[in-house]
């Protein structure tokens, strides 16, 4: 029986359900492990992959430094670009189309284009990283520059504010909420398009080790990239969350209204 | 010191202006009040002597000098106070000086100065978010005091509180203006306030709006330690201005109930 305070204090209830799955995974994997292995088997290739045979590091160090870069990269353009198009009418007309039409293009169907111009390295790493997440930080910097309330607007003209002022001290901090969701979504779309690429075009990377281990049924090998990556993308998210706190002091008070 | 002549006021293809051939002048040190029936347009004039609206004719002058934007010697304190939220009360107090470029240190010396008389020295540090709505207002006073302008415009400043919490700011509003030579051009839907505080109201009428009636104020100053309330002068005016709201209010009624009799005829295409 679930008692009333269990479901006020939820943390064993998770750690009962996680380890429930594990349990039947475990059951269930080892009937045949070439179609889903089963945890033990996994922990042990996590140690060799990660402490014996030295394979999974170098890998996932390479497909981290396509991320970093390319998303630097597209975090200070995307944003540079969001704001311009926000409060700039003419940028706004000569861009829009290009971005309207490439943040619906699906990204991996360049991967191929992309090969034949940039190889099948770190530029293409770096190149996909921005293509996958630029648009998403682009057009939530936009629609934040374009929502500033009309009256802070105001307030800041009131006040003789010029356009450079207007711009730093009312149009972006009143963006950072937006500017933040375009980075959340953006690094989780670029990591998809850097694995994706890795697995479809490159010779190294983690996405290449996911490919190299299917082909060769390695199925608790292959789960190690895969669960490694999970537990990534997490603390991406995280980190992003962290920042937008450390940039929104105000938004953390407490609200007495 | 401020001189308003002939201002008229259209928004896009509506054939009846907003404001139509509006003028007034007001004095250095002296405090007008503009009182009117909702949608006459003291919002849109303040917003032109601002220099935030443009007017479709006519001129506004201040001190001198004609007044086509926002510029240093005008600073408007807004009915919803329209703190940055991303900023401290301190930040928030020393905007327009930061706009100014006055170096950060004088800037908040300066802004402080206005948040100690406002009683505010205490919360410099906080948020918009965590003080209360009278406290926001009175940083929002305090931000267009810090600039030191010559002419101070108020567009319902103390219309968003309570009873209590606006009597004092009046009252504190009252001690400023003593202090001070400034011009102050005050918004307001309150008879009661727009006589405590005034040297001169000026009584709207709409559609278009336009002056009706000013008055002069003489009750004795301060007033804000006798009960002016109690003075002949008060009800006598405060009786003058009701009744010729209620006939404008009334009159207003019968020139919409015309013009629609008219309105299919009119409509833009
Ligand atoms: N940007 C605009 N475009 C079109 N019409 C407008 C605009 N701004 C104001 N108006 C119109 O002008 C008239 C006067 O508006 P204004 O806000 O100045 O009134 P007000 O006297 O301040 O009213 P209140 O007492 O309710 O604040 C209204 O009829 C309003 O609809
Ligand atoms: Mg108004």
């Amino acid at each position: 029986m679930i008692s009333a305070r269990t479901l006020r204090d939820p943390t064993m209830l998770r750690i009962g359900s996680v380890v429930a799955v594990l349990v039947l995974w475990e059951v269930l994997g080892r009937l045949d492990p070439i179609v889903a292995s089963y945890p033990t088997a996994i922990v042990a290739a996590f140690v060799e992959l990660a402490f014996v045979d030295n394979t999974l590091w170098p890998a996932f160090a390479t497909t981290l430094q396509g991320l970093v870069v390319g998303f630097a990269i597209s975090s200070v353009l995307g944003v540079a670009i969001g704001f311009a198009m926000g409060r700039i009418r003419l940028v706004d007309l000569i861009l829009d189309p290009y971005v309207s039409a490439l943040y619906a293009t699906p990204r991996i169907a360049l991967v191929p284009l992309l090969v034949l111009w940039v190889g099948i390295d770190f530029e293409l790493r770096v190149t996909i990283v921005v293509l996958s997440s630029i648009f998403p930080i682009i057009i939530n910097t936009y629609i934040g520059a374009k929502s500033v309330d009309r009256e802070l607007l105001d307030t800041g003209r009131a006040f003789a504010a010029n356009g450079w002022q207007m711009l730093t001290t009312v149009v972006v901090p009143a963006s950072i909420p937006y500017l933040f969701a375009g980075l959340r979504i953006g690094v989780a779309r670029a990591l998809v398009g850097i694995i994706v690429a890795e697995m479809t075009a490159a010779v190294t990377g983690t996405g290449q080790l996911i490919i190299q281990y299917g082909r060769f049924f390695q199925t608790d090998k292959l789960f190690v990239p895969v669960i490694i990556l999970g537990l990534f993308s997490i603390v991406l998210a995280e980190v992003v969350y962290f920042l937008q706190r450390r940039a929104t002091p105000w938004a953390n008070v407490e609200r007495i209204r | 010191m401020l001189d308003i002549q002939h201002v008229s006021k259209s928004f896009g293809r509506v054939a009846q202006p907003v404001l139509d051939d509006f003028s007034l002048t007001a004095a250095e040190g002296e405090f007008v009040s503009l009182i009117g029936p909702s949608g006459c347009g003291k919002t849109t004039l303040l917003r032109i002597v601002a220099g935030l609206l443009p007017a479709t004719s006519g001129d506004v002058t201040v001190a001198g000098v004609p007044s086509v934007g926002p510029s240093r010697d005008k600073a408007v304190v807004f009915q919803h106070f329209n703190l940055f939220p991303w900023r401290t009360t301190l930040a928030n107090a020393a905007y327009g000086l930061e706009i100014q470029n006055v170096p950060k240190q004088e800037r908040e010396e300066r802004a402080m100065r206005w948040l100690r008389m406002l009683g505010l020295e205490k919360y410099a540090h906080h948020y918009p978010g965590e003080i209360s709505g009278g406290m926001r207002q009175r940083v929002g006073i305090a931000r267009a005091l810090a600039i030191e302008p010559k002419l101070l415009l108020m567009d319902e400043p103390f219309g968003a509180l309570d009873a209590l919490t606006r009597e004092h700011l009046q009252g504190e509003l009252q001690k400023i203006a003593e202090q001070t030579s400034l011009t102050i051009l005050f918004v307001t839907h309150s008879i009661d306030e727009a006589v405590y505080l005034s040297d001169r109201i000026v009584v709207m009428g709409t559609h278009p709006g336009r002056i009706i009636r000013e008055f002069a104020v003489d009750l004795r100053r301060p007033r804000y330690d006798y009960n002016f309330r109690a003075e002949p002068e008060y009800a006598q005016i405060r009786g003058e201005i009701w009744g010729m709201l209620e006939r404008e209010l009334a009159e207003d009624e019968e020139r919409s109930d015309a013009a629609e009799d008219t309105t299919p005829m009119e409509t833009p295409a």
